[in-house]
């Protein structure tokens, strides 16, 4: 309704409708370059539409928004920015293959699996990898590591900084010859510096710090990763009332959802496992028990499989079930380097 | 609450006294963290866990942690004689360090445990008393040998009892956790191995860490307390030992022949620690304590 309103030519209004952008809010989420390729104009012209447009968005009153209910979106918008939403790798390219191109951004992803298959070293690697600059298809923001159990090595998270740097070293000579402004500067000093580390010895400390984290994020907009190590250490121990536990651990998921779409970042959450005895045999479950398991939005499960480790997606609303293998090497997590690796598909 | 810097935040390491082993774990048993040896009776554990509270005392240029150590026994009885001859080699090799009249034993401070329950009382003591200990030496190393006994016998089979025994191991695991970053120690258990039995182990064969298997004195085997025990500490390291059938070659007047020698292998597996990759090393056991084997 508001395109027509706004001071473009008619064939450049003709052009916007006919590729469905109708409503003004429609074009706020969309690159100037993407625009040019739909409607098929330059990327000037696309570049004009788009100021154009967020100039009259800024005049608008709020009741000239075609939404009926306040803060609702379209599924359209939705779509956009889902589509507009980068996603952090994990440096294994099979791994981000069935993840879709790697840990996505405003979802909850819980991880899962036996001590030893590299929780805390995914954990790692992802903190380290949303620091990416965005000229290398990365986010280029901070992260926040909560650490409840201990088991983060200084030195193992600059070990894997410093090949993360390597690795864009390599990649900045195979294909940007030319360019030498894009030479990194970056120094596995200032990437664990932008990892904002939290140690947690209780549960009371882990929910203190979870609703504290609303304001340290309004504070540093820059962090697009918060990891949790592990979730569920803290609430294994003795609970008398089993219900404040559910309870417990359905507000802190609930935080954590809304403090990932707030603030547009990706939360991952990593658990342990532990065995539910049915019918005298036992099966491998994830802790926290099955309440905790509807919270989460994306769920991974890391097991062996022969002497490969093998990451399986177990849940997740927009992804198919696969399973791909990975290793965990010197430099970090990458890809699995036995010969007959293959994407399964189930 | 503010997030700690992690330039600042250096794991510290306390050496094991033997440079191949130090190289094997990059540097040592670290601080701030939970480490487990496993290993069958007869393997070694004591012996790395008297050479630790030994080196333990050694100033921090030198690998060390300059501190006193705790050591909390469970099995009978401590062993008093071996660390009286560890402790006089430890003196003689390192006599620079120390004063002339002093006695390293003096600041191992030993203290038998008996149920689980008694060690979580011990441990609330603890925190007043390492406090203390600042004033002289402090104390940076805590030795539990072993926690498995404290567990092996105390719950029945049934579902209600070994839920209150994993909920144990996560509040004594948590309480260890907590001493250990307040007063930034190293914390050092040692743990049993159970047999597995037959081709369809069950939950026992589950294979966690880097060996798909572990095996000691020809049988497989698999730590004791189960999974939630392995999800309560930071590191595993696995003792072996076998005895290998090797070729010598023998001089002897006849010309050359060789003989079959039964030999004692001993070897050191890291079986998972977030530090550290999959290796191993060979070590013996002698006089002067436990030392790496480079072949």
């Amino acid at each position: 309704m508001e395109i027509w309103r706004l001071p473009i030519s008619a064939s450049q209004r003709g052009k916007l409708i006919s590729a469905g952008y109708t409503s003004l809010s429609s074009l706020s989420s969309i690159s100037s370059s993407d625009l040019a390729r739909e409607l098929k104009v330059s990327e000037s012209e696309a570049m004009n539409i788009l100021k154009v447009a967020s100039h009259s968005r800024g005049s608008e009153t709020s009741n000239a928004s075609c939404s009926i209910v306040e803060g609702a979106q379209s599924a359209w918008d939705m779509l956009h920015d889902e589509e507009s939403l980068m996603h952090i790798t994990t440096s294994s390219a099979d791994l981000d293959n069935i993840l879709g191109g790697g840990i996505r951004c405003k979802e909850v992803t819980e991880i899962g699996g036996v001590p030893g298959i590299g929780k805390t070293q995914l954990g790692i690697q992802v903190a380290v990898n949303v620091q990416i600059p965005n000229d290398f298809g990365g986010l280029g923001g901070k992260a926040i590591y909560i650490d409840t159990e201990g088991s983060f090595m200084v030195e193992r998270a600059f070990q894997i900084a410093e090949a993360c740097i390597e690795d864009m070293s390599e990649y900045n000579r195979f294909l940007r010859k030319d360019f030498q402004e894009c030479k990194i500067k970056m120094l596995p000093q200032d990437i664990l510096e932008n990892i904002f580390y939290f140690r947690i010895c209780s549960y009371t400390e882990q929910i203190a710090l979870i609703n504290y984290l609303d304001k340290f994020l309004s504070e540093h907009k820059d962090v697009k990763v918060i990891v949790v190590d592990s979730v569920t250490f803290h609430f294994r121990q003795d609970f008398d009332d089993m219900a404040l536990r559910t309870r417990v651990l359905s507000g802190m998921a609930l935080k954590l959802m809304n403090l990932a779409k707030r603030f547009s970042l990706a939360v991952v959450l990593l658990n342990q496992v532990t065995t539910k005895h049915t019918e005298a045999s036992f099966q491998l479950a994830l802790a926290l028990g099955d309440s905790w398991s509807h919270t989460c939005t994306n769920r991974i499960v890391l097991y062996w499989n022969g002497n490969e480790r093998y990451a399986y997606i177990d849940k997740s609303p927009s992804l198919r079930s696969a399973s791909a293998a990975y290793s965990v090497t010197a430099r970090g997590i990458r890809n699995s380097s036995s010969s007959c690796k293959r994407i399964k598909m189930m | 609450m503010t997030p700690q810097s992690l330039l600042q935040l250096t794991s510290q390491k306390c050496t094991t006294g033997c440079p191949i082993l130090d190289r094997l774990l990059y540097g040592g048993i670290p601080c701030d963290s939970i480490t487990e040896i496993v290993a069958e009776s007869g393997s070694g554990k004591t012996q790395i866990c008297l050479q630790l509270s030994l080196h333990a005392q050694l100033p921090v240029s030198h690998g060390g942690l300059a501190a006193s150590s705790l050591y909390l026994h469970t099995e009978f009885p401590f062993p008093f004689r071996r660390l009286h001859q560890l402790c006089l080699s430890f003196r003689s090799s390192n006599a620079h360090h120390f004063p002339v009249n002093d006695n390293p034993c003096d600041r191992i401070f030993v203290q038998s445990v008996h149920t689980a329950d008694h060690l979580l009382e011990i441990m609330s003591k603890t925190d007043p008393f390492i406090e203390n200990s600042k004033n002289q030496v402090p104390v940076r190393l805590i030795v539990i040998d072993s926690i498995a006994a404290l567990f092996r016998s105390d719950f029945d089979n049934t579902p209600v009892e070994l839920k209150r025994r994993s909920s144990l191991f996560f509040k004594i695991s948590s309480k260890l956790k907590a001493l250990a970053k307040r007063f930034n120690l190293a914390v050092l258990v040692t743990n049993q191995v159970v047999d597995l039995v037959g081709p369809n182990e069950g939950i026992n064969g589950l294979r966690i860490g880097n060996l798909v298997c572990l095996h000691t004195s020809g049988r497989r085997v698999c730590p004791a307390l189960g999974l939630a025990w392995a999800n309560c500490v930071n590191s595993r390291l696995f003792l072996s030992r076998n005895e290998e059938v090797i070729r010598e070659e023998n001089e002897k007047s006849n010309g050359q022949s060789c003989d079959f020698v039964k030999k004692k292998m001993r070897k050191l597996y890291v079986v998972f620690a977030p530090h550290l990759p999959e290796s191993s090393c060979e070590f013996e056991i002698t006089r002067e304590g436990l030392f790496g084997v480079e072949r």
